[in-house]
C-alpha cells in the first residue's frame, strides 16, 4: 500500500502584492493546502537562483515564487528581474535531473485573494502528483 | 494665532496623498472622510489605465500608512458641519457619525457579518450585490473594521430586539448604543479633497438603464472585473445565464448636457474593453465613441494596444445612439461615420457616463465660504494659473473635486496644495 | 551569552483559539527549550495587539530579559509596526523580533484543526530559527542641505523657484539660454481660461528677479551633478566661457527643461519650408505678439486660412494635448484681426480634456470656424495656389484652398534631455520624456530620490498644469527638505561587503535607484543607505554573494526554509 505523499512545498512571496494576496485569501477563510510554507520577501526579485537551488538540494518538493505582476512591482521592475531569473534556473534545475515542474512563478495581485488559493492548490496538486523530490540527501547548507 | 494642524476633507487619493505628505513634517492632519473607508474610488477599480497596475497593490500601502501614522487622525463617517475663521486659525466642527464599531477593539475578523438577519444591497458594490447591516464595502477595505447601518440594523431602528452582532463578537467592540459626536477641531489651513460623483444613467432613457437588466455603468463593468467584486471577477449578466458573447461600451454618455468632456472616460473604456477582451476573448467588444481624448505621452499607445486585440471602434454621435430590446438581449441603433443608419445586437451594453462634482459640493462650498464653477465643480482662482487655489485664503482644492482627472492629475494636485500649505504655514 | 527567546501565541479571540490547539502548540514550542543556550518562554495572550496586550508583552520583554521575541499571530501588513513600537519602548531592538503569521497563513484557511496546529508548530518553529540570525538595526541620520537646484527657466522652473526660495532655503536657478520666462513669454495670449494675458507671467519673472533667495544663473549649463538626496554636489559652467563655472551643494534637483516643437519640415506632407506662407503655431504666436499683425509675406491680410491639428502626432505616437486649444486660440485672434477671414480647422480628435476646454471650442466654433475631422491629409501647390488635400472619416477625399496654413507640430522633448538624464542618472520614456517615479502615484519625482521632473519636460502640458507640478514640486521638498531636520534613510537596505566583492559591478545594473556605486580605487561596489530601498535585487545577482539585504539575509531565510522542509 502506498503511503499518503505529503509535500513540502516553499513559497516565496513578495511583501507588497503576492503577501497581501495570500492575507485576503485568509481574511476570505478560503480554503488552502497546507503543504506549502509560506516566506516573505520584499521582492521576488531577492530570490536568489542560489537559495532556490540550494532550497530544491536540500530536498524540497516544489517551490512557489509569487510576485507582483508585470509593470506593477513596487519597486519597478524588481519582478522583470525575477522572470529572467525564474526562465534561466528553470533550465538549470533540468541539469541536476530535478523536473523543472518543481519550480513555479506566479503572479498575485494584492486584490487577488481567490486565485492565490487557487494558485496554492493546482501548484500542490501538481507536486502531490510528481511526488517526492528524488534528491534525498541534505548535502549541506 | 498661527495654527499649523490641516483639515482633508475626502480620504481618496488626493487626500491621502496630502495627509501622508503633511503628517512626515509632524504636523497634525484631520483627516475627515464620509465613507466608512479610504481609498475613494481607486480602490474600485482592478487596474488603472494605461499601465494595467493592480490599484488595490498600488494604493494599499498608501491606505496602510494613514492608519498607522501617528499625526493623522482619521474621521470616518464623518463630514464637515461648520467653518469659522481664516487662514491660520480655523474652527472647524465635524459631525462624527456612530459606526457602532471600535476601530481599537476590532480585528477584522468578520464574525458578526453570518449572524446578522438583515440583507441589504451594497452600494460600493453598486448594488450588485448585497451587504448585512454590518458590513464593509469589500474585502481588503481599510481600515478593516465593519460599520452598522442604523437605518437597517433591527436593534437601531426599533424593529425588533436584535443582539446577533454583538454575542458573535468575541472582542466586545461592538457597542450598539454608540451615539454621534460632534467634534470641534482648529486647523490653520484646509484642503478640499472631496472627488467626483457620476451622473444618473436615470436621465438618459434612450440608452436604456434601469429598463433592461443588462445595461450597465462603467463602475458596475469596473466591480463585475474586480477580483475582490460581488462576483470574484467573473463577468456575469443581470439575466441570463452564460457570459456576454457581445459586449457595446457608449463612450461620452452625458457630456453634452454637462458642457465638458470629463477626460478620464475615453481611457477607463479602453481599459474595460482590454478587461473584457482579456476575460472574454470570444466575445465581440464594440466602442461607440467620439473624439479620442488621450492627453499625454503614455494614451495613445494603449489605445493601439486595444484596437490590435481586435476591439471594434466605431465613431458614432452618442446623442443620437438608442439601445432597444429586452430582457435578455440589446440592440444598438447608431449612425455610422458616413451618417447612415445602422443596428447591432450586444448581450450586454456599458455607459461610460460623464464625471459631475461630488454630491456634497455645494453644501461645503456654502460652509466652506468657496465659490462652486459653472460646471457645477470648486472653482479654482484660474488668475493665479494654478487650480489649486480657491477664492478664500488657507483653502486649497486638490483631485477631482477641482474638475475631472486621472489619478496622476489628482496626486499632483495634492502635493501642489500641500506646497501651498507648507508655504502659507512654516 | 545565551539566547533568551520569548514566544507568544494571540488567541486573536476565537480566530486562533478556535482554529488550532494553543496548548499543544506552547507544549512542543517550551520543548525546545535547551538552557542554558537556548531558554525559551511560551506563553499565549487572548489579543496581543490590544493596549492591554502591547503592555503584557513590554512586560514580559522587560521582566524576562529577553534577547530575542516571535509573536505567533496575524500578519505583519496588519500589526509588524505596532509590535516594532512595542520593543520600542524596551531594550530590545526591533529587529530582534518576529511576526509569525498563524491567523491568515494557518488559522484561516486550514479547516482541519490538527493540521492547522501543525503547520502553526512549523511556522513557529521557523520564526524562532529566523529570530536568532536576525541583527539588531538602528536607525541612522544624515545632514542635509535644503537649498535647491532647478534647471530651465520657463514657467515650470520659474514657478518652482517661488514656491521654494525662502529665508531657510536657497534656490539656483539655472537657464541655458539668455533670459528668464521660455516659451510663454512668446505668446500674446495665455487661453481664457488660464488667465488671459501674460501680465502675470511678468510678475512672476519679475518676482524671481527681485527674490534674494533665488540666484539667476542664465547662459549656463550643469556640468557634474553628484550625490543623493540632501546631498548633490553641483558645478555650473557658463556656455559661452568654460571657465566661468560655478560649484556648491543642494539637497534636491528639480528638472523643468520644457519643451521642443516637433519640425514640421521632416513631415514632407505639410509642405512646411517649401510652400510659401505655411506657418507654424509658434511662429504665428511670436509675429502676432510683436507686431500685433498676422500676414501673409505679401504683407496682406489672408483671405482664408487652414488650421491643420496632430502635425506629427502619428510620428510620435502620442496626442499632444495642448494643440486643440491653442489652435482655437489663434482661429480667435485671426477672427479678431480679420473678421472676414474663413477659417477651417482639420483635426484627428479634439483633445479637451480640462472641465473649461469644451467651452472655449464651442466658442471659437460660433465664431464661424469651420472644423473637419480628418484620416488622412496633405498640403499641395498648384499655380501658386494651396490645397488642402484629405480624406474624410467616410472616406471622401476632399480638398479647399486657403492662403494660409497654420501647423501644430507635436511637442517633444527638449533638446538636450538626454544630456541631463545621463547627468542626473534618470530615464527617459519611450517617447523620450522624462520618465516619472511612478505614472500615477509618483508623477514629479524620479527614480532618483531628490531629483524630480517638472512641467512639459515630463509630459506635454498646458500653463496651468505645468504650473501645477512646479508647485508639486514644492509639495514634496517643502515636507521632505525641512532646514535643520535630519533625513531617516531606510533601515532594511543592501550592503555589499568589500571583502567579498569581486568589483564585476553587476548589482549596479539592477539597481532602479542607482543606490549603488562603484569605487574605482577599491575596485568594490558600496551601497549608499541614503538611497536604497531594500528590494534585495542586487543581492540576487551578486555572483560572489558579496551582497546582504539587512533582515532579509540568505542566512535569515534559510532558517525559513530549513523549518519549512524538515
Amino acid at each position: 500500500m502506498k503511503e499518503q505523499f505529503t509535500p513540502k512545498i516553499v513559497g516565496f512571496l513578495c511583501n507588497w502584492c503576492s503577501y497581501a494576496g495570500a492575507d485576503l485569501a485568509g481574511a476570505a477563510k478560503l480554503k488552502i493546502m497546507p503543504s506549502l510554507t509560506v516566506i516573505r520577501v520584499m521582492c521576488s526579485s531577492r530570490i536568489d537562483p542560489n537559495l532556490v537551488l540550494t532550497t530544491l538540494l536540500l530536498g524540497a518538493d516544489g517551490i512557489l515564487i509569487a510576485g507582483c505582476h508585470p509593470g506593477d512591482c513596487h519597486y519597478e521592475k524588481g519582478n522583470y528581474y525575477a522572470r529572467r531569473r525564474f526562465a534561466l534556473l528553470k533550465k538549470v534545475i533540468k541539469t541536476l535531473k530535478i523536473d523543472p515542474e518543481r519550480l513555479q512563478l506566479s503572479w498575485v495581485s494584492a486584490s487577488e485573494g481567490k486565485r492565490y488559493a487557487e494558485v496554492v492548490n493546482q501548484f500542490t496538486e501538481k507536486i502531490k502528483k510528481l511526488g517526492p523530490n528524488p534528491i534525498q540527501t541534505k548535502p549541506y547548507l | 494665532m498661527n495654527n499649523s494642524d490641516i483639515l482633508v476633507i475626502g480620504a481618496g487619493v488626493a487626500g491621502i496623498e496630502a495627509s501622508l505628505l503633511l503628517a512626515d513634517t509632524g504636523k497634525k492632519v484631520y483627516l475627515v472622510e464620509k465613507a466608512s473607508l479610504t481609498g475613494g474610488n481607486v480602490i474600485k477599480y482592478e487596474d488603472v489605465f494605461s499601465n494595467m497596475e493592480c490599484s488595490t497593490c498600488m494604493i494599499a500601502p498608501k491606505q496602510q500608512e494613514v492608519l498607522q501614522s501617528e499625526n493623522i487622525e482619521l474621521l470616518t463617517l464623518s463630514t464637515v458641519e461648520k467653518v469659522q475663521g481664516e487662514i491660520g486659525d480655523f474652527t472647524v466642527t465635524i459631525n462624527k457619525k456612530a459606526r457602532y464599531v471600535s476601530l481599537i477593539d476590532c480585528i477584522g475578523c468578520g464574525m458578526c457579518y453570518e449572524p446578522c438577519p438583515v440583507s441589504l444591497k451594497n452600494e460600493f458594490e453598486q448594488n450588485l450585490s448585497e451587504k448585512k447591516a454590518i458590513y464593509v464595502p469589500c474585502p481588503g477595505s481599510l481600515p478593516n473594521v465593519p460599520a452598522i447601518d442604523p437605518e437597517h440594523c433591527l436593534q437601531l431602528n426599533g424593529k425588533k430586539t436584535c443582539n446577533a452582532c454583538v454575542e458573535a463578537c468575541a472582542f466586545g467592540a461592538i457597542n450598539l448604543s454608540d451615539k454621534d459626536e460632534k467634534i470641534e477641531i482648529k486647523v490653520g489651513a484646509i484642503i478640499v479633497a472631496s472627488g467626483f460623483d457620476i451622473i444618473d444613467p436615470a436621465g438618459f432613457p434612450q440608452y436604456g438603464y434601469g429598463k433592461y437588466p443588462n445595461v450597465y455603468t462603467a463602475m458596475e463593468a469596473e466591480r463585475l472585473y474586480a477580483s475582490n467584486g460581488p462576483t470574484e471577477g467573473e463577468i456575469t449578466l443581470r439575466k441570463g445565464d452564460a457570459p456576454p458573447k457581445s459586449i457595446a461600451i457608449i463612450q461620452c454618455v452625458g457630456r453634452e448636457q454637462q458642457g465638458y468632456c470629463s477626460s478620464v472616460c475615453c481611457m477607463y473604456s479602453l481599459k474595460l474593453a482590454h478587461y473584457l477582451k482579456h476575460k472574454l476573448p470570444d466575445a465581440k467588444i464594440y466602442n461607440f465613441h467620439s473624439d479620442w481624448c488621450m492627453p499625454g505621452k503614455y494614451y495613445q499607445k494603449f489605445h493601439q494596444d486595444v484596437k490590435e486585440e481586435g476591439v471594434d471602434f466605431i465613431y458614432s454621435p452618442v446623442a443620437k445612439i438608442k439601445v432597444e430590446g429586452n430582457d435578455k438581449s440589446l440592440s444598438i441603433e447608431y449612425y455610422n461615420g458616413k451618417n447612415e443608419k445602422e443596428k447591432l445586437s450586444a448581450d450586454m451594453v456599458i455607459l461610460s457616463l460623464a464625471m459631475m462634482q461630488g454630491k456634497d459640493t455645494a453644501s461645503l462650498s456654502k460652509l466652506l465660504g468657496i465659490e462652486q464653477d459653472t460646471k457645477g465643480f470648486f472653482m479654482n482662482q484660474a488668475i493665479q494659473l494654478g487650480s489649486v487655489d480657491t477664492s478664500k485664503p488657507g483653502i486649497f482644492l486638490a483631485g477631482c473635486a477641482e474638475g475631472p482627472k486621472d489619478i496622476q492629475g489628482s496626486i499632483t494636485q495634492a502635493e501642489a496644495a500641500v506646497g501651498k500649505v507648507m508655504s502659507y504655514l512654516s | 551569552m545565551s539566547d533568551k527567546i520569548g514566544v507568544y501565541v494571540c488567541e486573536c479571540g476565537p480566530n486562533i483559539a478556535d482554529k488550532v490547539d494553543i496548548k499543544k502548540i506552547l507544549a512542543e514550542i517550551s520543548a525546545l527549550n535547551e538552557p542554558p543556550e537556548k531558554i525559551i518562554i511560551a506563553k499565549k495572550h487572548k489579543l496581543l495587539c490590544s493596549k492591554e496586550g502591547q503592555d503584557f508583552l513590554a512586560d514580559e520583554i522587560t521582566k524576562n530579559e529577553l534577547t530575542h521575541l516571535v509573536i505567533a499571530a496575524c500578519s505583519p501588513r496588519d500589526h509588524d509596526i505596532t509590535f516594532m513600537n512595542v520593543c520600542k519602548k524596551t531594550d530590545l531592538n526591533p529587529y530582534l523580533y518576529k511576526l509569525v503569521n498563524i491567523r491568515e497563513h494557518c488559522a484561516w484557511i486550514i479547516p482541519d484543526k490538527d493540521e492547522a496546529t501543525e503547520k502553526a508548530i512549523q511556522y513557529i518553529r521557523a520564526g524562532i530559527s529566523r529570530v536568532t540570525y536576525q541583527a539588531p538595526l538602528t536607525e541612522k541620520e544624515l545632514d542635509s542641505i535644503p537649498d535647491v537646484l532647478v534647471i530651465g527657466a520657463g514657467i515650470a522652473g520659474i514657478e518652482a523657484s517661488l514656491s521654494l526660495a525662502g529665508e531657510n532655503r536657497k534656490v539656483y536657478l539655472v537657464e541655458k539660454t539668455s533670459s528668464i520666462g521660455g516659451k510663454v513669454t512668446r505668446f500674446e495670449k495665455i487661453l481664457p481660461h488660464q488667465g488671459t494675458n501674460l501680465d502675470i507671467i511678468q510678475e512672476k519673472i519679475q518676482a524671481v528677479q527681485e527674490n534674494e533667495n533665488i540666484k539667476v544663473f542664465t547662459e549656463t549649463e550643469v556640468e557634474k551633478a553628484i550625490g543623493f538626496f540632501g546631498n548633490f554636489e553641483i558645478i555650473l559652467k557658463n556656455i559661452h566661457n568654460e571657465e566661468q563655472k560655478n560649484d556648491f551643494k543642494v539637497g534636491a534637483v528639480v528638472v523643468a527643461t520644457g519643451f521642443d516643437l516637433t519640425d514640421p519640415e521632416k513631415i514632407p506632407r505639410y509642405g512646411y519650408g517649401k510652400i510659401e506662407d505655411i506657418y507654424t503655431s509658434m511662429e504665428i504666436e511670436e509675429s502676432n505678439s510683436k507686431t500685433g499683425k498676422i500676414l501673409l509675406k505679401s504683407g496682406k491680410p489672408p483671405k482664408s486660412a487652414a488650421l491643420i491639428h496632430c502635425v506629427g502626432r502619428e510620428e510620435k505616437g502620442y496626442c499632444s494635448r495642448v494643440c486643440c486649444n491653442y489652435m482655437f486660440k489663434i482661429a480667435q485672434y485671426l477672427k479678431e484681426k480679420i473678421p472676414a477671414i474663413k477659417i477651417t480647422e482639420f483635426y484627428q480628435d479634439l483633445c479637451l480634456p480640462n472641465k473649461a476646454d469644451q467651452e472655449f471650442f464651442i466658442d471659437t466654433k460660433n465664431k464661424g470656424v469651420d472644423f473637419i475631422r480628418f484620416k488622412d491629409i496633405a498640403v499641395r501647390q498648384k499655380d501658386k495656389e494651396k490645397f488642402i488635400e484629405y480624406t474624410k472619416m467616410d472616406g471622401k477625399k476632399e480638398k479647399i484652398s486657403a492662403e494660409m496654413i497654420i501647423l501644430a507640430p507635436a511637442i517633444e522633448p527638449a533638446e538636450g534631455s538626454k544630456d541631463i538624464a545621463e547627468l542626473l542618472n534618470i530615464s527617459l520614456d519611450e517617447t523620450g520624456f522624462f520618465q516619472e517615479a511612478h505614472q500615477k502615484l509618483n508623477p514629479v519625482a524620479t527614480s532618483i530620490d531628490g531629483v524630480y521632473i517638472i512641467g512639459s519636460a515630463q509630459n506635454p502640458k498646458d500653463i496651468s498644469d505645468s504650473i501645477i507640478d512646479a508647485q508639486a514640486v514644492g509639495g514634496k521638498i517643502l515636507t521632505q527638505l525641512i532646514p535643520g531636520v535630519k533625513l531617516v534613510p531606510e533601515v532594511t537596505v543592501s550592503e555589499i561587503s568589500d571583502a567579498f566583492c569581486t568589483g564585476c559591478q553587476t548589482c549596479l545594473s539592477v539597481c532602479s535607484y542607482g543606490a549603488i556605486y562603484f569605487d574605482e580605487d577599491r575596485n568594490i561596489s558600496i551601497v549608499n543607505e541614503a538611497i536604497c530601498r531594500g528590494c534585495g535585487n542586487c543581492v540576487a545577482s551578486c555572483p560572489s554573494g558579496a551582497a546582504h539585504a539587512k533582515h532579509f539575509t540568505s542566512a535569515q531565510i534559510y532558517q525559513e526554509v530549513l523549518e519549512a522542509i524538515r
